[in-house]
């Protein structure tokens, strides 16, 4: 049984003017140490499907449908206090920014110890020691004095590094790592993430990162999601969608990496712009953008294609593999 | 989002002033809003009850001729026994028909109301626009000053600046002057509101590459300021304005209770409460509660526009 | 500590100076000492000597220099009215305003946090929408009115309360308080809730939309992803980040707190200090209205400091500390 197992998960946003559904039909699997790459432009629900995970939606969204299984329980069964005791304990979270995710009035040592207090019977001294031994773990220098200090008396990356420190807290079954490095310098991207599959190697524990990087998707993770308008397009192993991306859309991000382009060359840009969630047009959600648009695109939604170890959510590759098929019986 | 119907409706030619404004976000959220319908409505019979009081009114209470002193504290007219159907809200202490002094009295209150926001204004916008723009060691200065006029409260400076006014001209030639005096103090006293937000917004704004591209035109600062950087900055001005109008119609009747305002001959709102707060004791209840319910539904119709017109805008607004 | 203790004591003396001036030529603008001490009869020759005497033609400086010397030594010259030092009569009736500041701060403070963070966590509630309902039409109310309406309701119609006074005090320590009797108590109820009528609903809007902003934040976020109690999410992480602007426009409010003393206890004829203000503005008792202006020059000096040391305490990226 996998570790994590979502089924056509639904979350819609009651507005004003009515709901919008901002994720639809999300099914995958995770497994213990496995690391799984969410990826998608900004808007596409990456990271509401990252909050859902730990009904931490903030109104007005709601998950409308589906369910969420982790480690044999359904997470819409349980008590407040019985997923109070999931959040940050088995599954914890790593923010943006670190810049915003720690309270500015409160020391680090406060916001680790009330952690570790939260989830266990456990002393003061002993929180603090348990503090100061994960402080080290990522790299912390002088941990001892740091953990009295507040966020604005550290760098960036330091912050980064507590966060992170304290998303490990507590030995979690999985860490979801929200866009983790965006709001870094450039030069100290790399050296987090490293940390961060370093621990997570170390620790055994899965990660769901949350990025818009195919690049650092290629290099950290071994499964893959690409999400379009809160709905699934491709998943897969990540070694399959980076070398054989089978979805328009999942080849038009691939060709838009600077790696991609010939020197000289204009680099290729996916034409337009994601659709509104309140807007989304009928059919294929991705068919005003796409180049190999097809009568059938706007009129229906295309269901999953497997496609060597992938599933794709596309008509053309689903007529694909029929001719495929065909052909091989002929 | 919704100008594309419009202009689709109308290929021709483009959409008058008042076609655009029924696009606006601002209308949108009005015909669905009855409190701001309702206030508005409210508001504008104030306006026009200031406007035409003198052709309203049935007497004129400044007009010592048409006082009787006989027809001294008559109740309200649906009071059968006692009321005079000639004043159908009373008279007060001294005679006057009460429903003509409560119309002459919103105007002087609306009229230093607004006249002493359009000073605060003028000269908050300046100091803000001129603190935003040039940043820096002006900066600092004009909003260290602010801030020290702010600690001071409005109240706490007309108060002290009336008083001392009047003890030194004496009380004659001060109720002369009390018009003009209530509007310069609570006009200066309350700048720093106008200035921070003003301000905060140009500094806001200044990022912006429009005004870069302004000073690489060449243009100069203070075109920049006032026809670049000002129109920007209207939503703000337009929701603190509101609430200063409500807010300076409070502090000029606070002032005028405290016989620091409008004299009784020449009654604001304030004023009038403030003389007949004398006979509520006597039972004479109407001379304080009628004027002071007419005080406060403008104050609280004030108020809700202002609130409304912050959720409709969402300007940022100066906090603290 | 000390840099910062050092720094409040320049703007205190700037303040102060600033105040001082203003009294000076308040005094010196005001009213002829003369036409007090002497009569109408004495000769114009006799007024000159006099003048000279007390120093009246000196230099504005030198002038100005003697009544800072005297105000320094706690003499702000002798009330017209009472015949007794200025400044003795101020402190006389500073108990009662404070009395009745004490009473509307509680009746604030008490009130304002439990409503403005309440309706901040459940929006949508009938009872949040009642608050903040009630409490536009509360900012909307003049101060005076709301003492009128209380004495018209509570002690005419019902006849609950007393109208108007202090009521019986009792001497603690050499100071008068009327908090120790309960006559005392059901006099101030109804002036402190009128002085409390229009800074509470401020004060319960400026929490709620605080602390909306605040349980927006991503550190608030985070702390519930940290399965975190509730209580403490709310009343540690949220509140105290939500107190910080609310300390900032208290220190503000202080100053209009003051001025409103000066209308509720006109209305309830408080013995207070800006009841006796506004009747030496009517009498041109000048050395009572120096003494006044002064007193609350200092009031204001001492509750900013002790704002911004508060401020300081709750917020660590201020620095009262010179450490690094």
């Amino acid at each position: 049984m996998a570790l994590l197992e979502v089924k056509s998960l639904e979350v819609s946003f009651g507005l004003r003017s009515g709901a919008v559904k901002a994720l639809r039909n999300i099914s995958f699997t995770l497994e213990r140490g496995e690391r799984l790459g969410l990826v998608g432009e900004s808007g596409a629900g990456k990271s509401v499907l990252g909050f859902s995970i730990l009904n931490l939606i903030s109104k007005p969204g709601r998950i409308s449908g589906g369910e969420i299984w982790f480690d044999g329980k359904n997470l819409a069964d349980l008590s407040a206090k019985e997923l109070r005791d999931v959040r940050g304990n088995r599954i914890s979270m790593i923010f943006q920014d670190p810049m915003m995710t720690l309270n500015p009035v409160l020391t680090i040592g406060q916001q680790m110890i009330e952690c570790l207090k939260a989830h266990r019977k456990i002393s003061n001294d002993a929180a603090r020691t348990i503090a100061i031994q994960k402080l080290k773990q990522v790299y912390i220098p002088s941990p001892e004095t740091r953990i009295d200090q507040y966020p604005h008396e550290l760098s960036g990356g330091m912050r980064q590094r507590i966060v992170i420190a304290i998303g490990l807290l507590m030995d979690p079954d999985i860490i979801i790592a929200d866009e983790p490095t965006t709001a870094l310098d450039v030069t100290i991207q790399a050296e987090i993430m490293e940390l961060m599959v370093e621990l997570c190697d170390r620790n055994n524990v899965a990660l769901i990162l949350i990025t818009h990087d195919l690049g650092v998707v290629s290099q950290v993770t071994q499964k893959a999601i690409v999400m379009y308008a809160g709905r699934i397009i491709e998943q897969g192993p990540t070694k399959e969608i980076i070398n054989d991306a089978q979805h328009p859309y999942t080849q038009g991000l691939m060709n838009a990496l600077p790696q991609m382009a010939i020197p000289g060359q204009r680099l290729n840009q996916i034409r337009g712009a994601m659709p509104p969630l309140q807007n989304i047009p009928t059919g294929c959600a991705f068919n005003p953008r796409c180049d190999y648009v097809m009568d059938e695109c706007t009129k229906q939604l295309p269901g999953y294609t497997v496609s060597g170890n992938c599933q794709v959510a596309c008509h053309m590759v689903a007529n694909l593999k029929k001719a495929e098929q065909t052909s091989d019986e002929v | 989002m919704t100008t594309q119907n419009t202009t689709s409706d109308l290929p021709e030619k483009a959409p008058s002033a008042w076609q655009r404004f029924k696009d606006t976000h601002v209308w949108h959220s009005f015909v669905k809003d009855r409190v701001a319908q309702l206030s508005f409505t409210i508001f504008m019979g104030y306006v026009l009850m200031a406007l035409f009081a003198p052709a309203i009114a049935p007497f004129d209470p400044y007009d010592p001729t048409q006082i009787d002193i006989m027809n001294s504290e008559l109740p309200p007219s649906w009071n059968e026994d006692e009321g005079d159907p000639q004043f159908w809200l009373g008279t007060d202490a001294q005679g006057r028909d009460l429903w003509s002094t409560i119309l002459y009295g919103t105007r002087i209150s609306l009229t230093i109301g607004i006249c002493a926001v359009l000073l605060q204004a003028t000269i908050g916008i300046i100091i803000g626009l001129i603190a935003g723009y040039r940043g820096g060691r002006v900066d600092s200065i004009l909003m260290r000053f602010a801030d020290v006029q702010l600690s001071f409260s409005t109240m706490m400076v007309a108060i002290v600046v009336l008083a001392v006014f009047q003890a030194s001209f004496g009380t004659e030639l001060y109720q002369e002057l009390a018009m003009i005096m209530l509007v310069l103090v609570i006009g200066i006293a309350e700048w720093p509101q106008y200035a921070r937000t003003i301000r905060a917004s140009v500094l806001a704004e200044k990022k912006k590459e429009y005004v870069d591209a302004a000073r690489v035109m060449g243009l100069g600062q203070v075109r920049i300021m006032f026809r670049h950087i000002l129109p920007n900055t209207l939503s703000p001005i337009l929701v603190i304005s509101t609430v200063q109008v409500a807010n300076a119609i409070i502090s000029e009747a606070s002032l005028s209770f405290l016989g620091l305002g409008m004299p009784v001959s020449q009654p604001s709102l304030g004023s009038l409460i403030s003389s007949g707060f004398e006979y509520i004791f006597s039972g004479a209840w109407w001379i304080t509660v009628i004027p002071g319910v007419v005080l406060v539904v403008l104050v609280l119709v004030m108020n809700l526009l202002g609130d409304w017109l912050r959720d409709v805008l969402n300007p940022k607004l100066y906090k603290g | 500590m000390i840099a910062f203790f050092i720094k409040r004591l320049a703007q205190a003396v700037l303040v102060m100076f600033v105040i001082s001036l203003i009294s000076f030529s308040i005094q010196d603008n005001l009213g002829d000492p003369l036409r007090e001490m002497v009569g109408q009869s004495v000769s114009e020759a006799e007024r000159q000597a006099l003048r000279d005497e007390l120093g009246l033609n000196d230099p504005f400086l030198v002038q100005y220099g003697r009544f800072v010397k005297n105000a320094l030594q706690g003499d702000l010259g002798t009330s017209y009215f009472f015949k007794e030092p200025a400044l003795d009569v101020i402190l006389g009736k500073l108990p009662a305003t404070l009395e009745l500041v004490f009473g509307a701060s509680l009746i604030i403070i008490g009130l304002s946090v439990p409503l403005g963070v309440y309706s901040a966590i459940n929006p949508q509630s009938l009872f949040s929408k009642a608050v903040m309902g009630i409490s536009i039409v509360g900012i909307s109310v003049p101060v005076f009115l709301t003492a009128i309406g209380l004495i018209y309701f509570f002690s005419i119609e019902l006849g609950l309360m007393p109208s108007y006074g202090r009521g019986d005090t009792v001497e603690i320590l050499g100071l008068e308080t009327s908090l120790l009797t309960a006559d005392g108590w059901s006099h101030l109820v109804l002036p402190a809730v009128s002085l409390a009528s229009i800074m509470l609903p401020l004060f319960i809007r400026l929490i709620r939309a605080e602390m909306m902003e605040v349980l927006q934040s991503e550190y608030v976020k985070f702390a519930w992803a940290k399965g975190l109690m509730t209580r403490r999410i709310y009343f540690l992480h949220a509140l105290k980040n939500t107190m910080l602007p609310v300390i900032t426009v208290g220190g503000v409010q202080i100053g209009t707190m003051v001025a409103y003393t000066i209308l509720t206890e006109t209305v309830f004829q408080w013995p207070g200090m800006g009841f006796l203000f506004l009747e030496a503005v009517n009498r041109v008792d000048t050395p009572l209205i120096v003494a006044y202006l002064i007193v609350v020059g200092a009031i204001f000096v001492i509750t900013n400091t002790i704002v911004d040391l508060i401020y300081g305490l709750v917020n660590p990226t201020v620095k009262l500390a010179g450490k690094k």
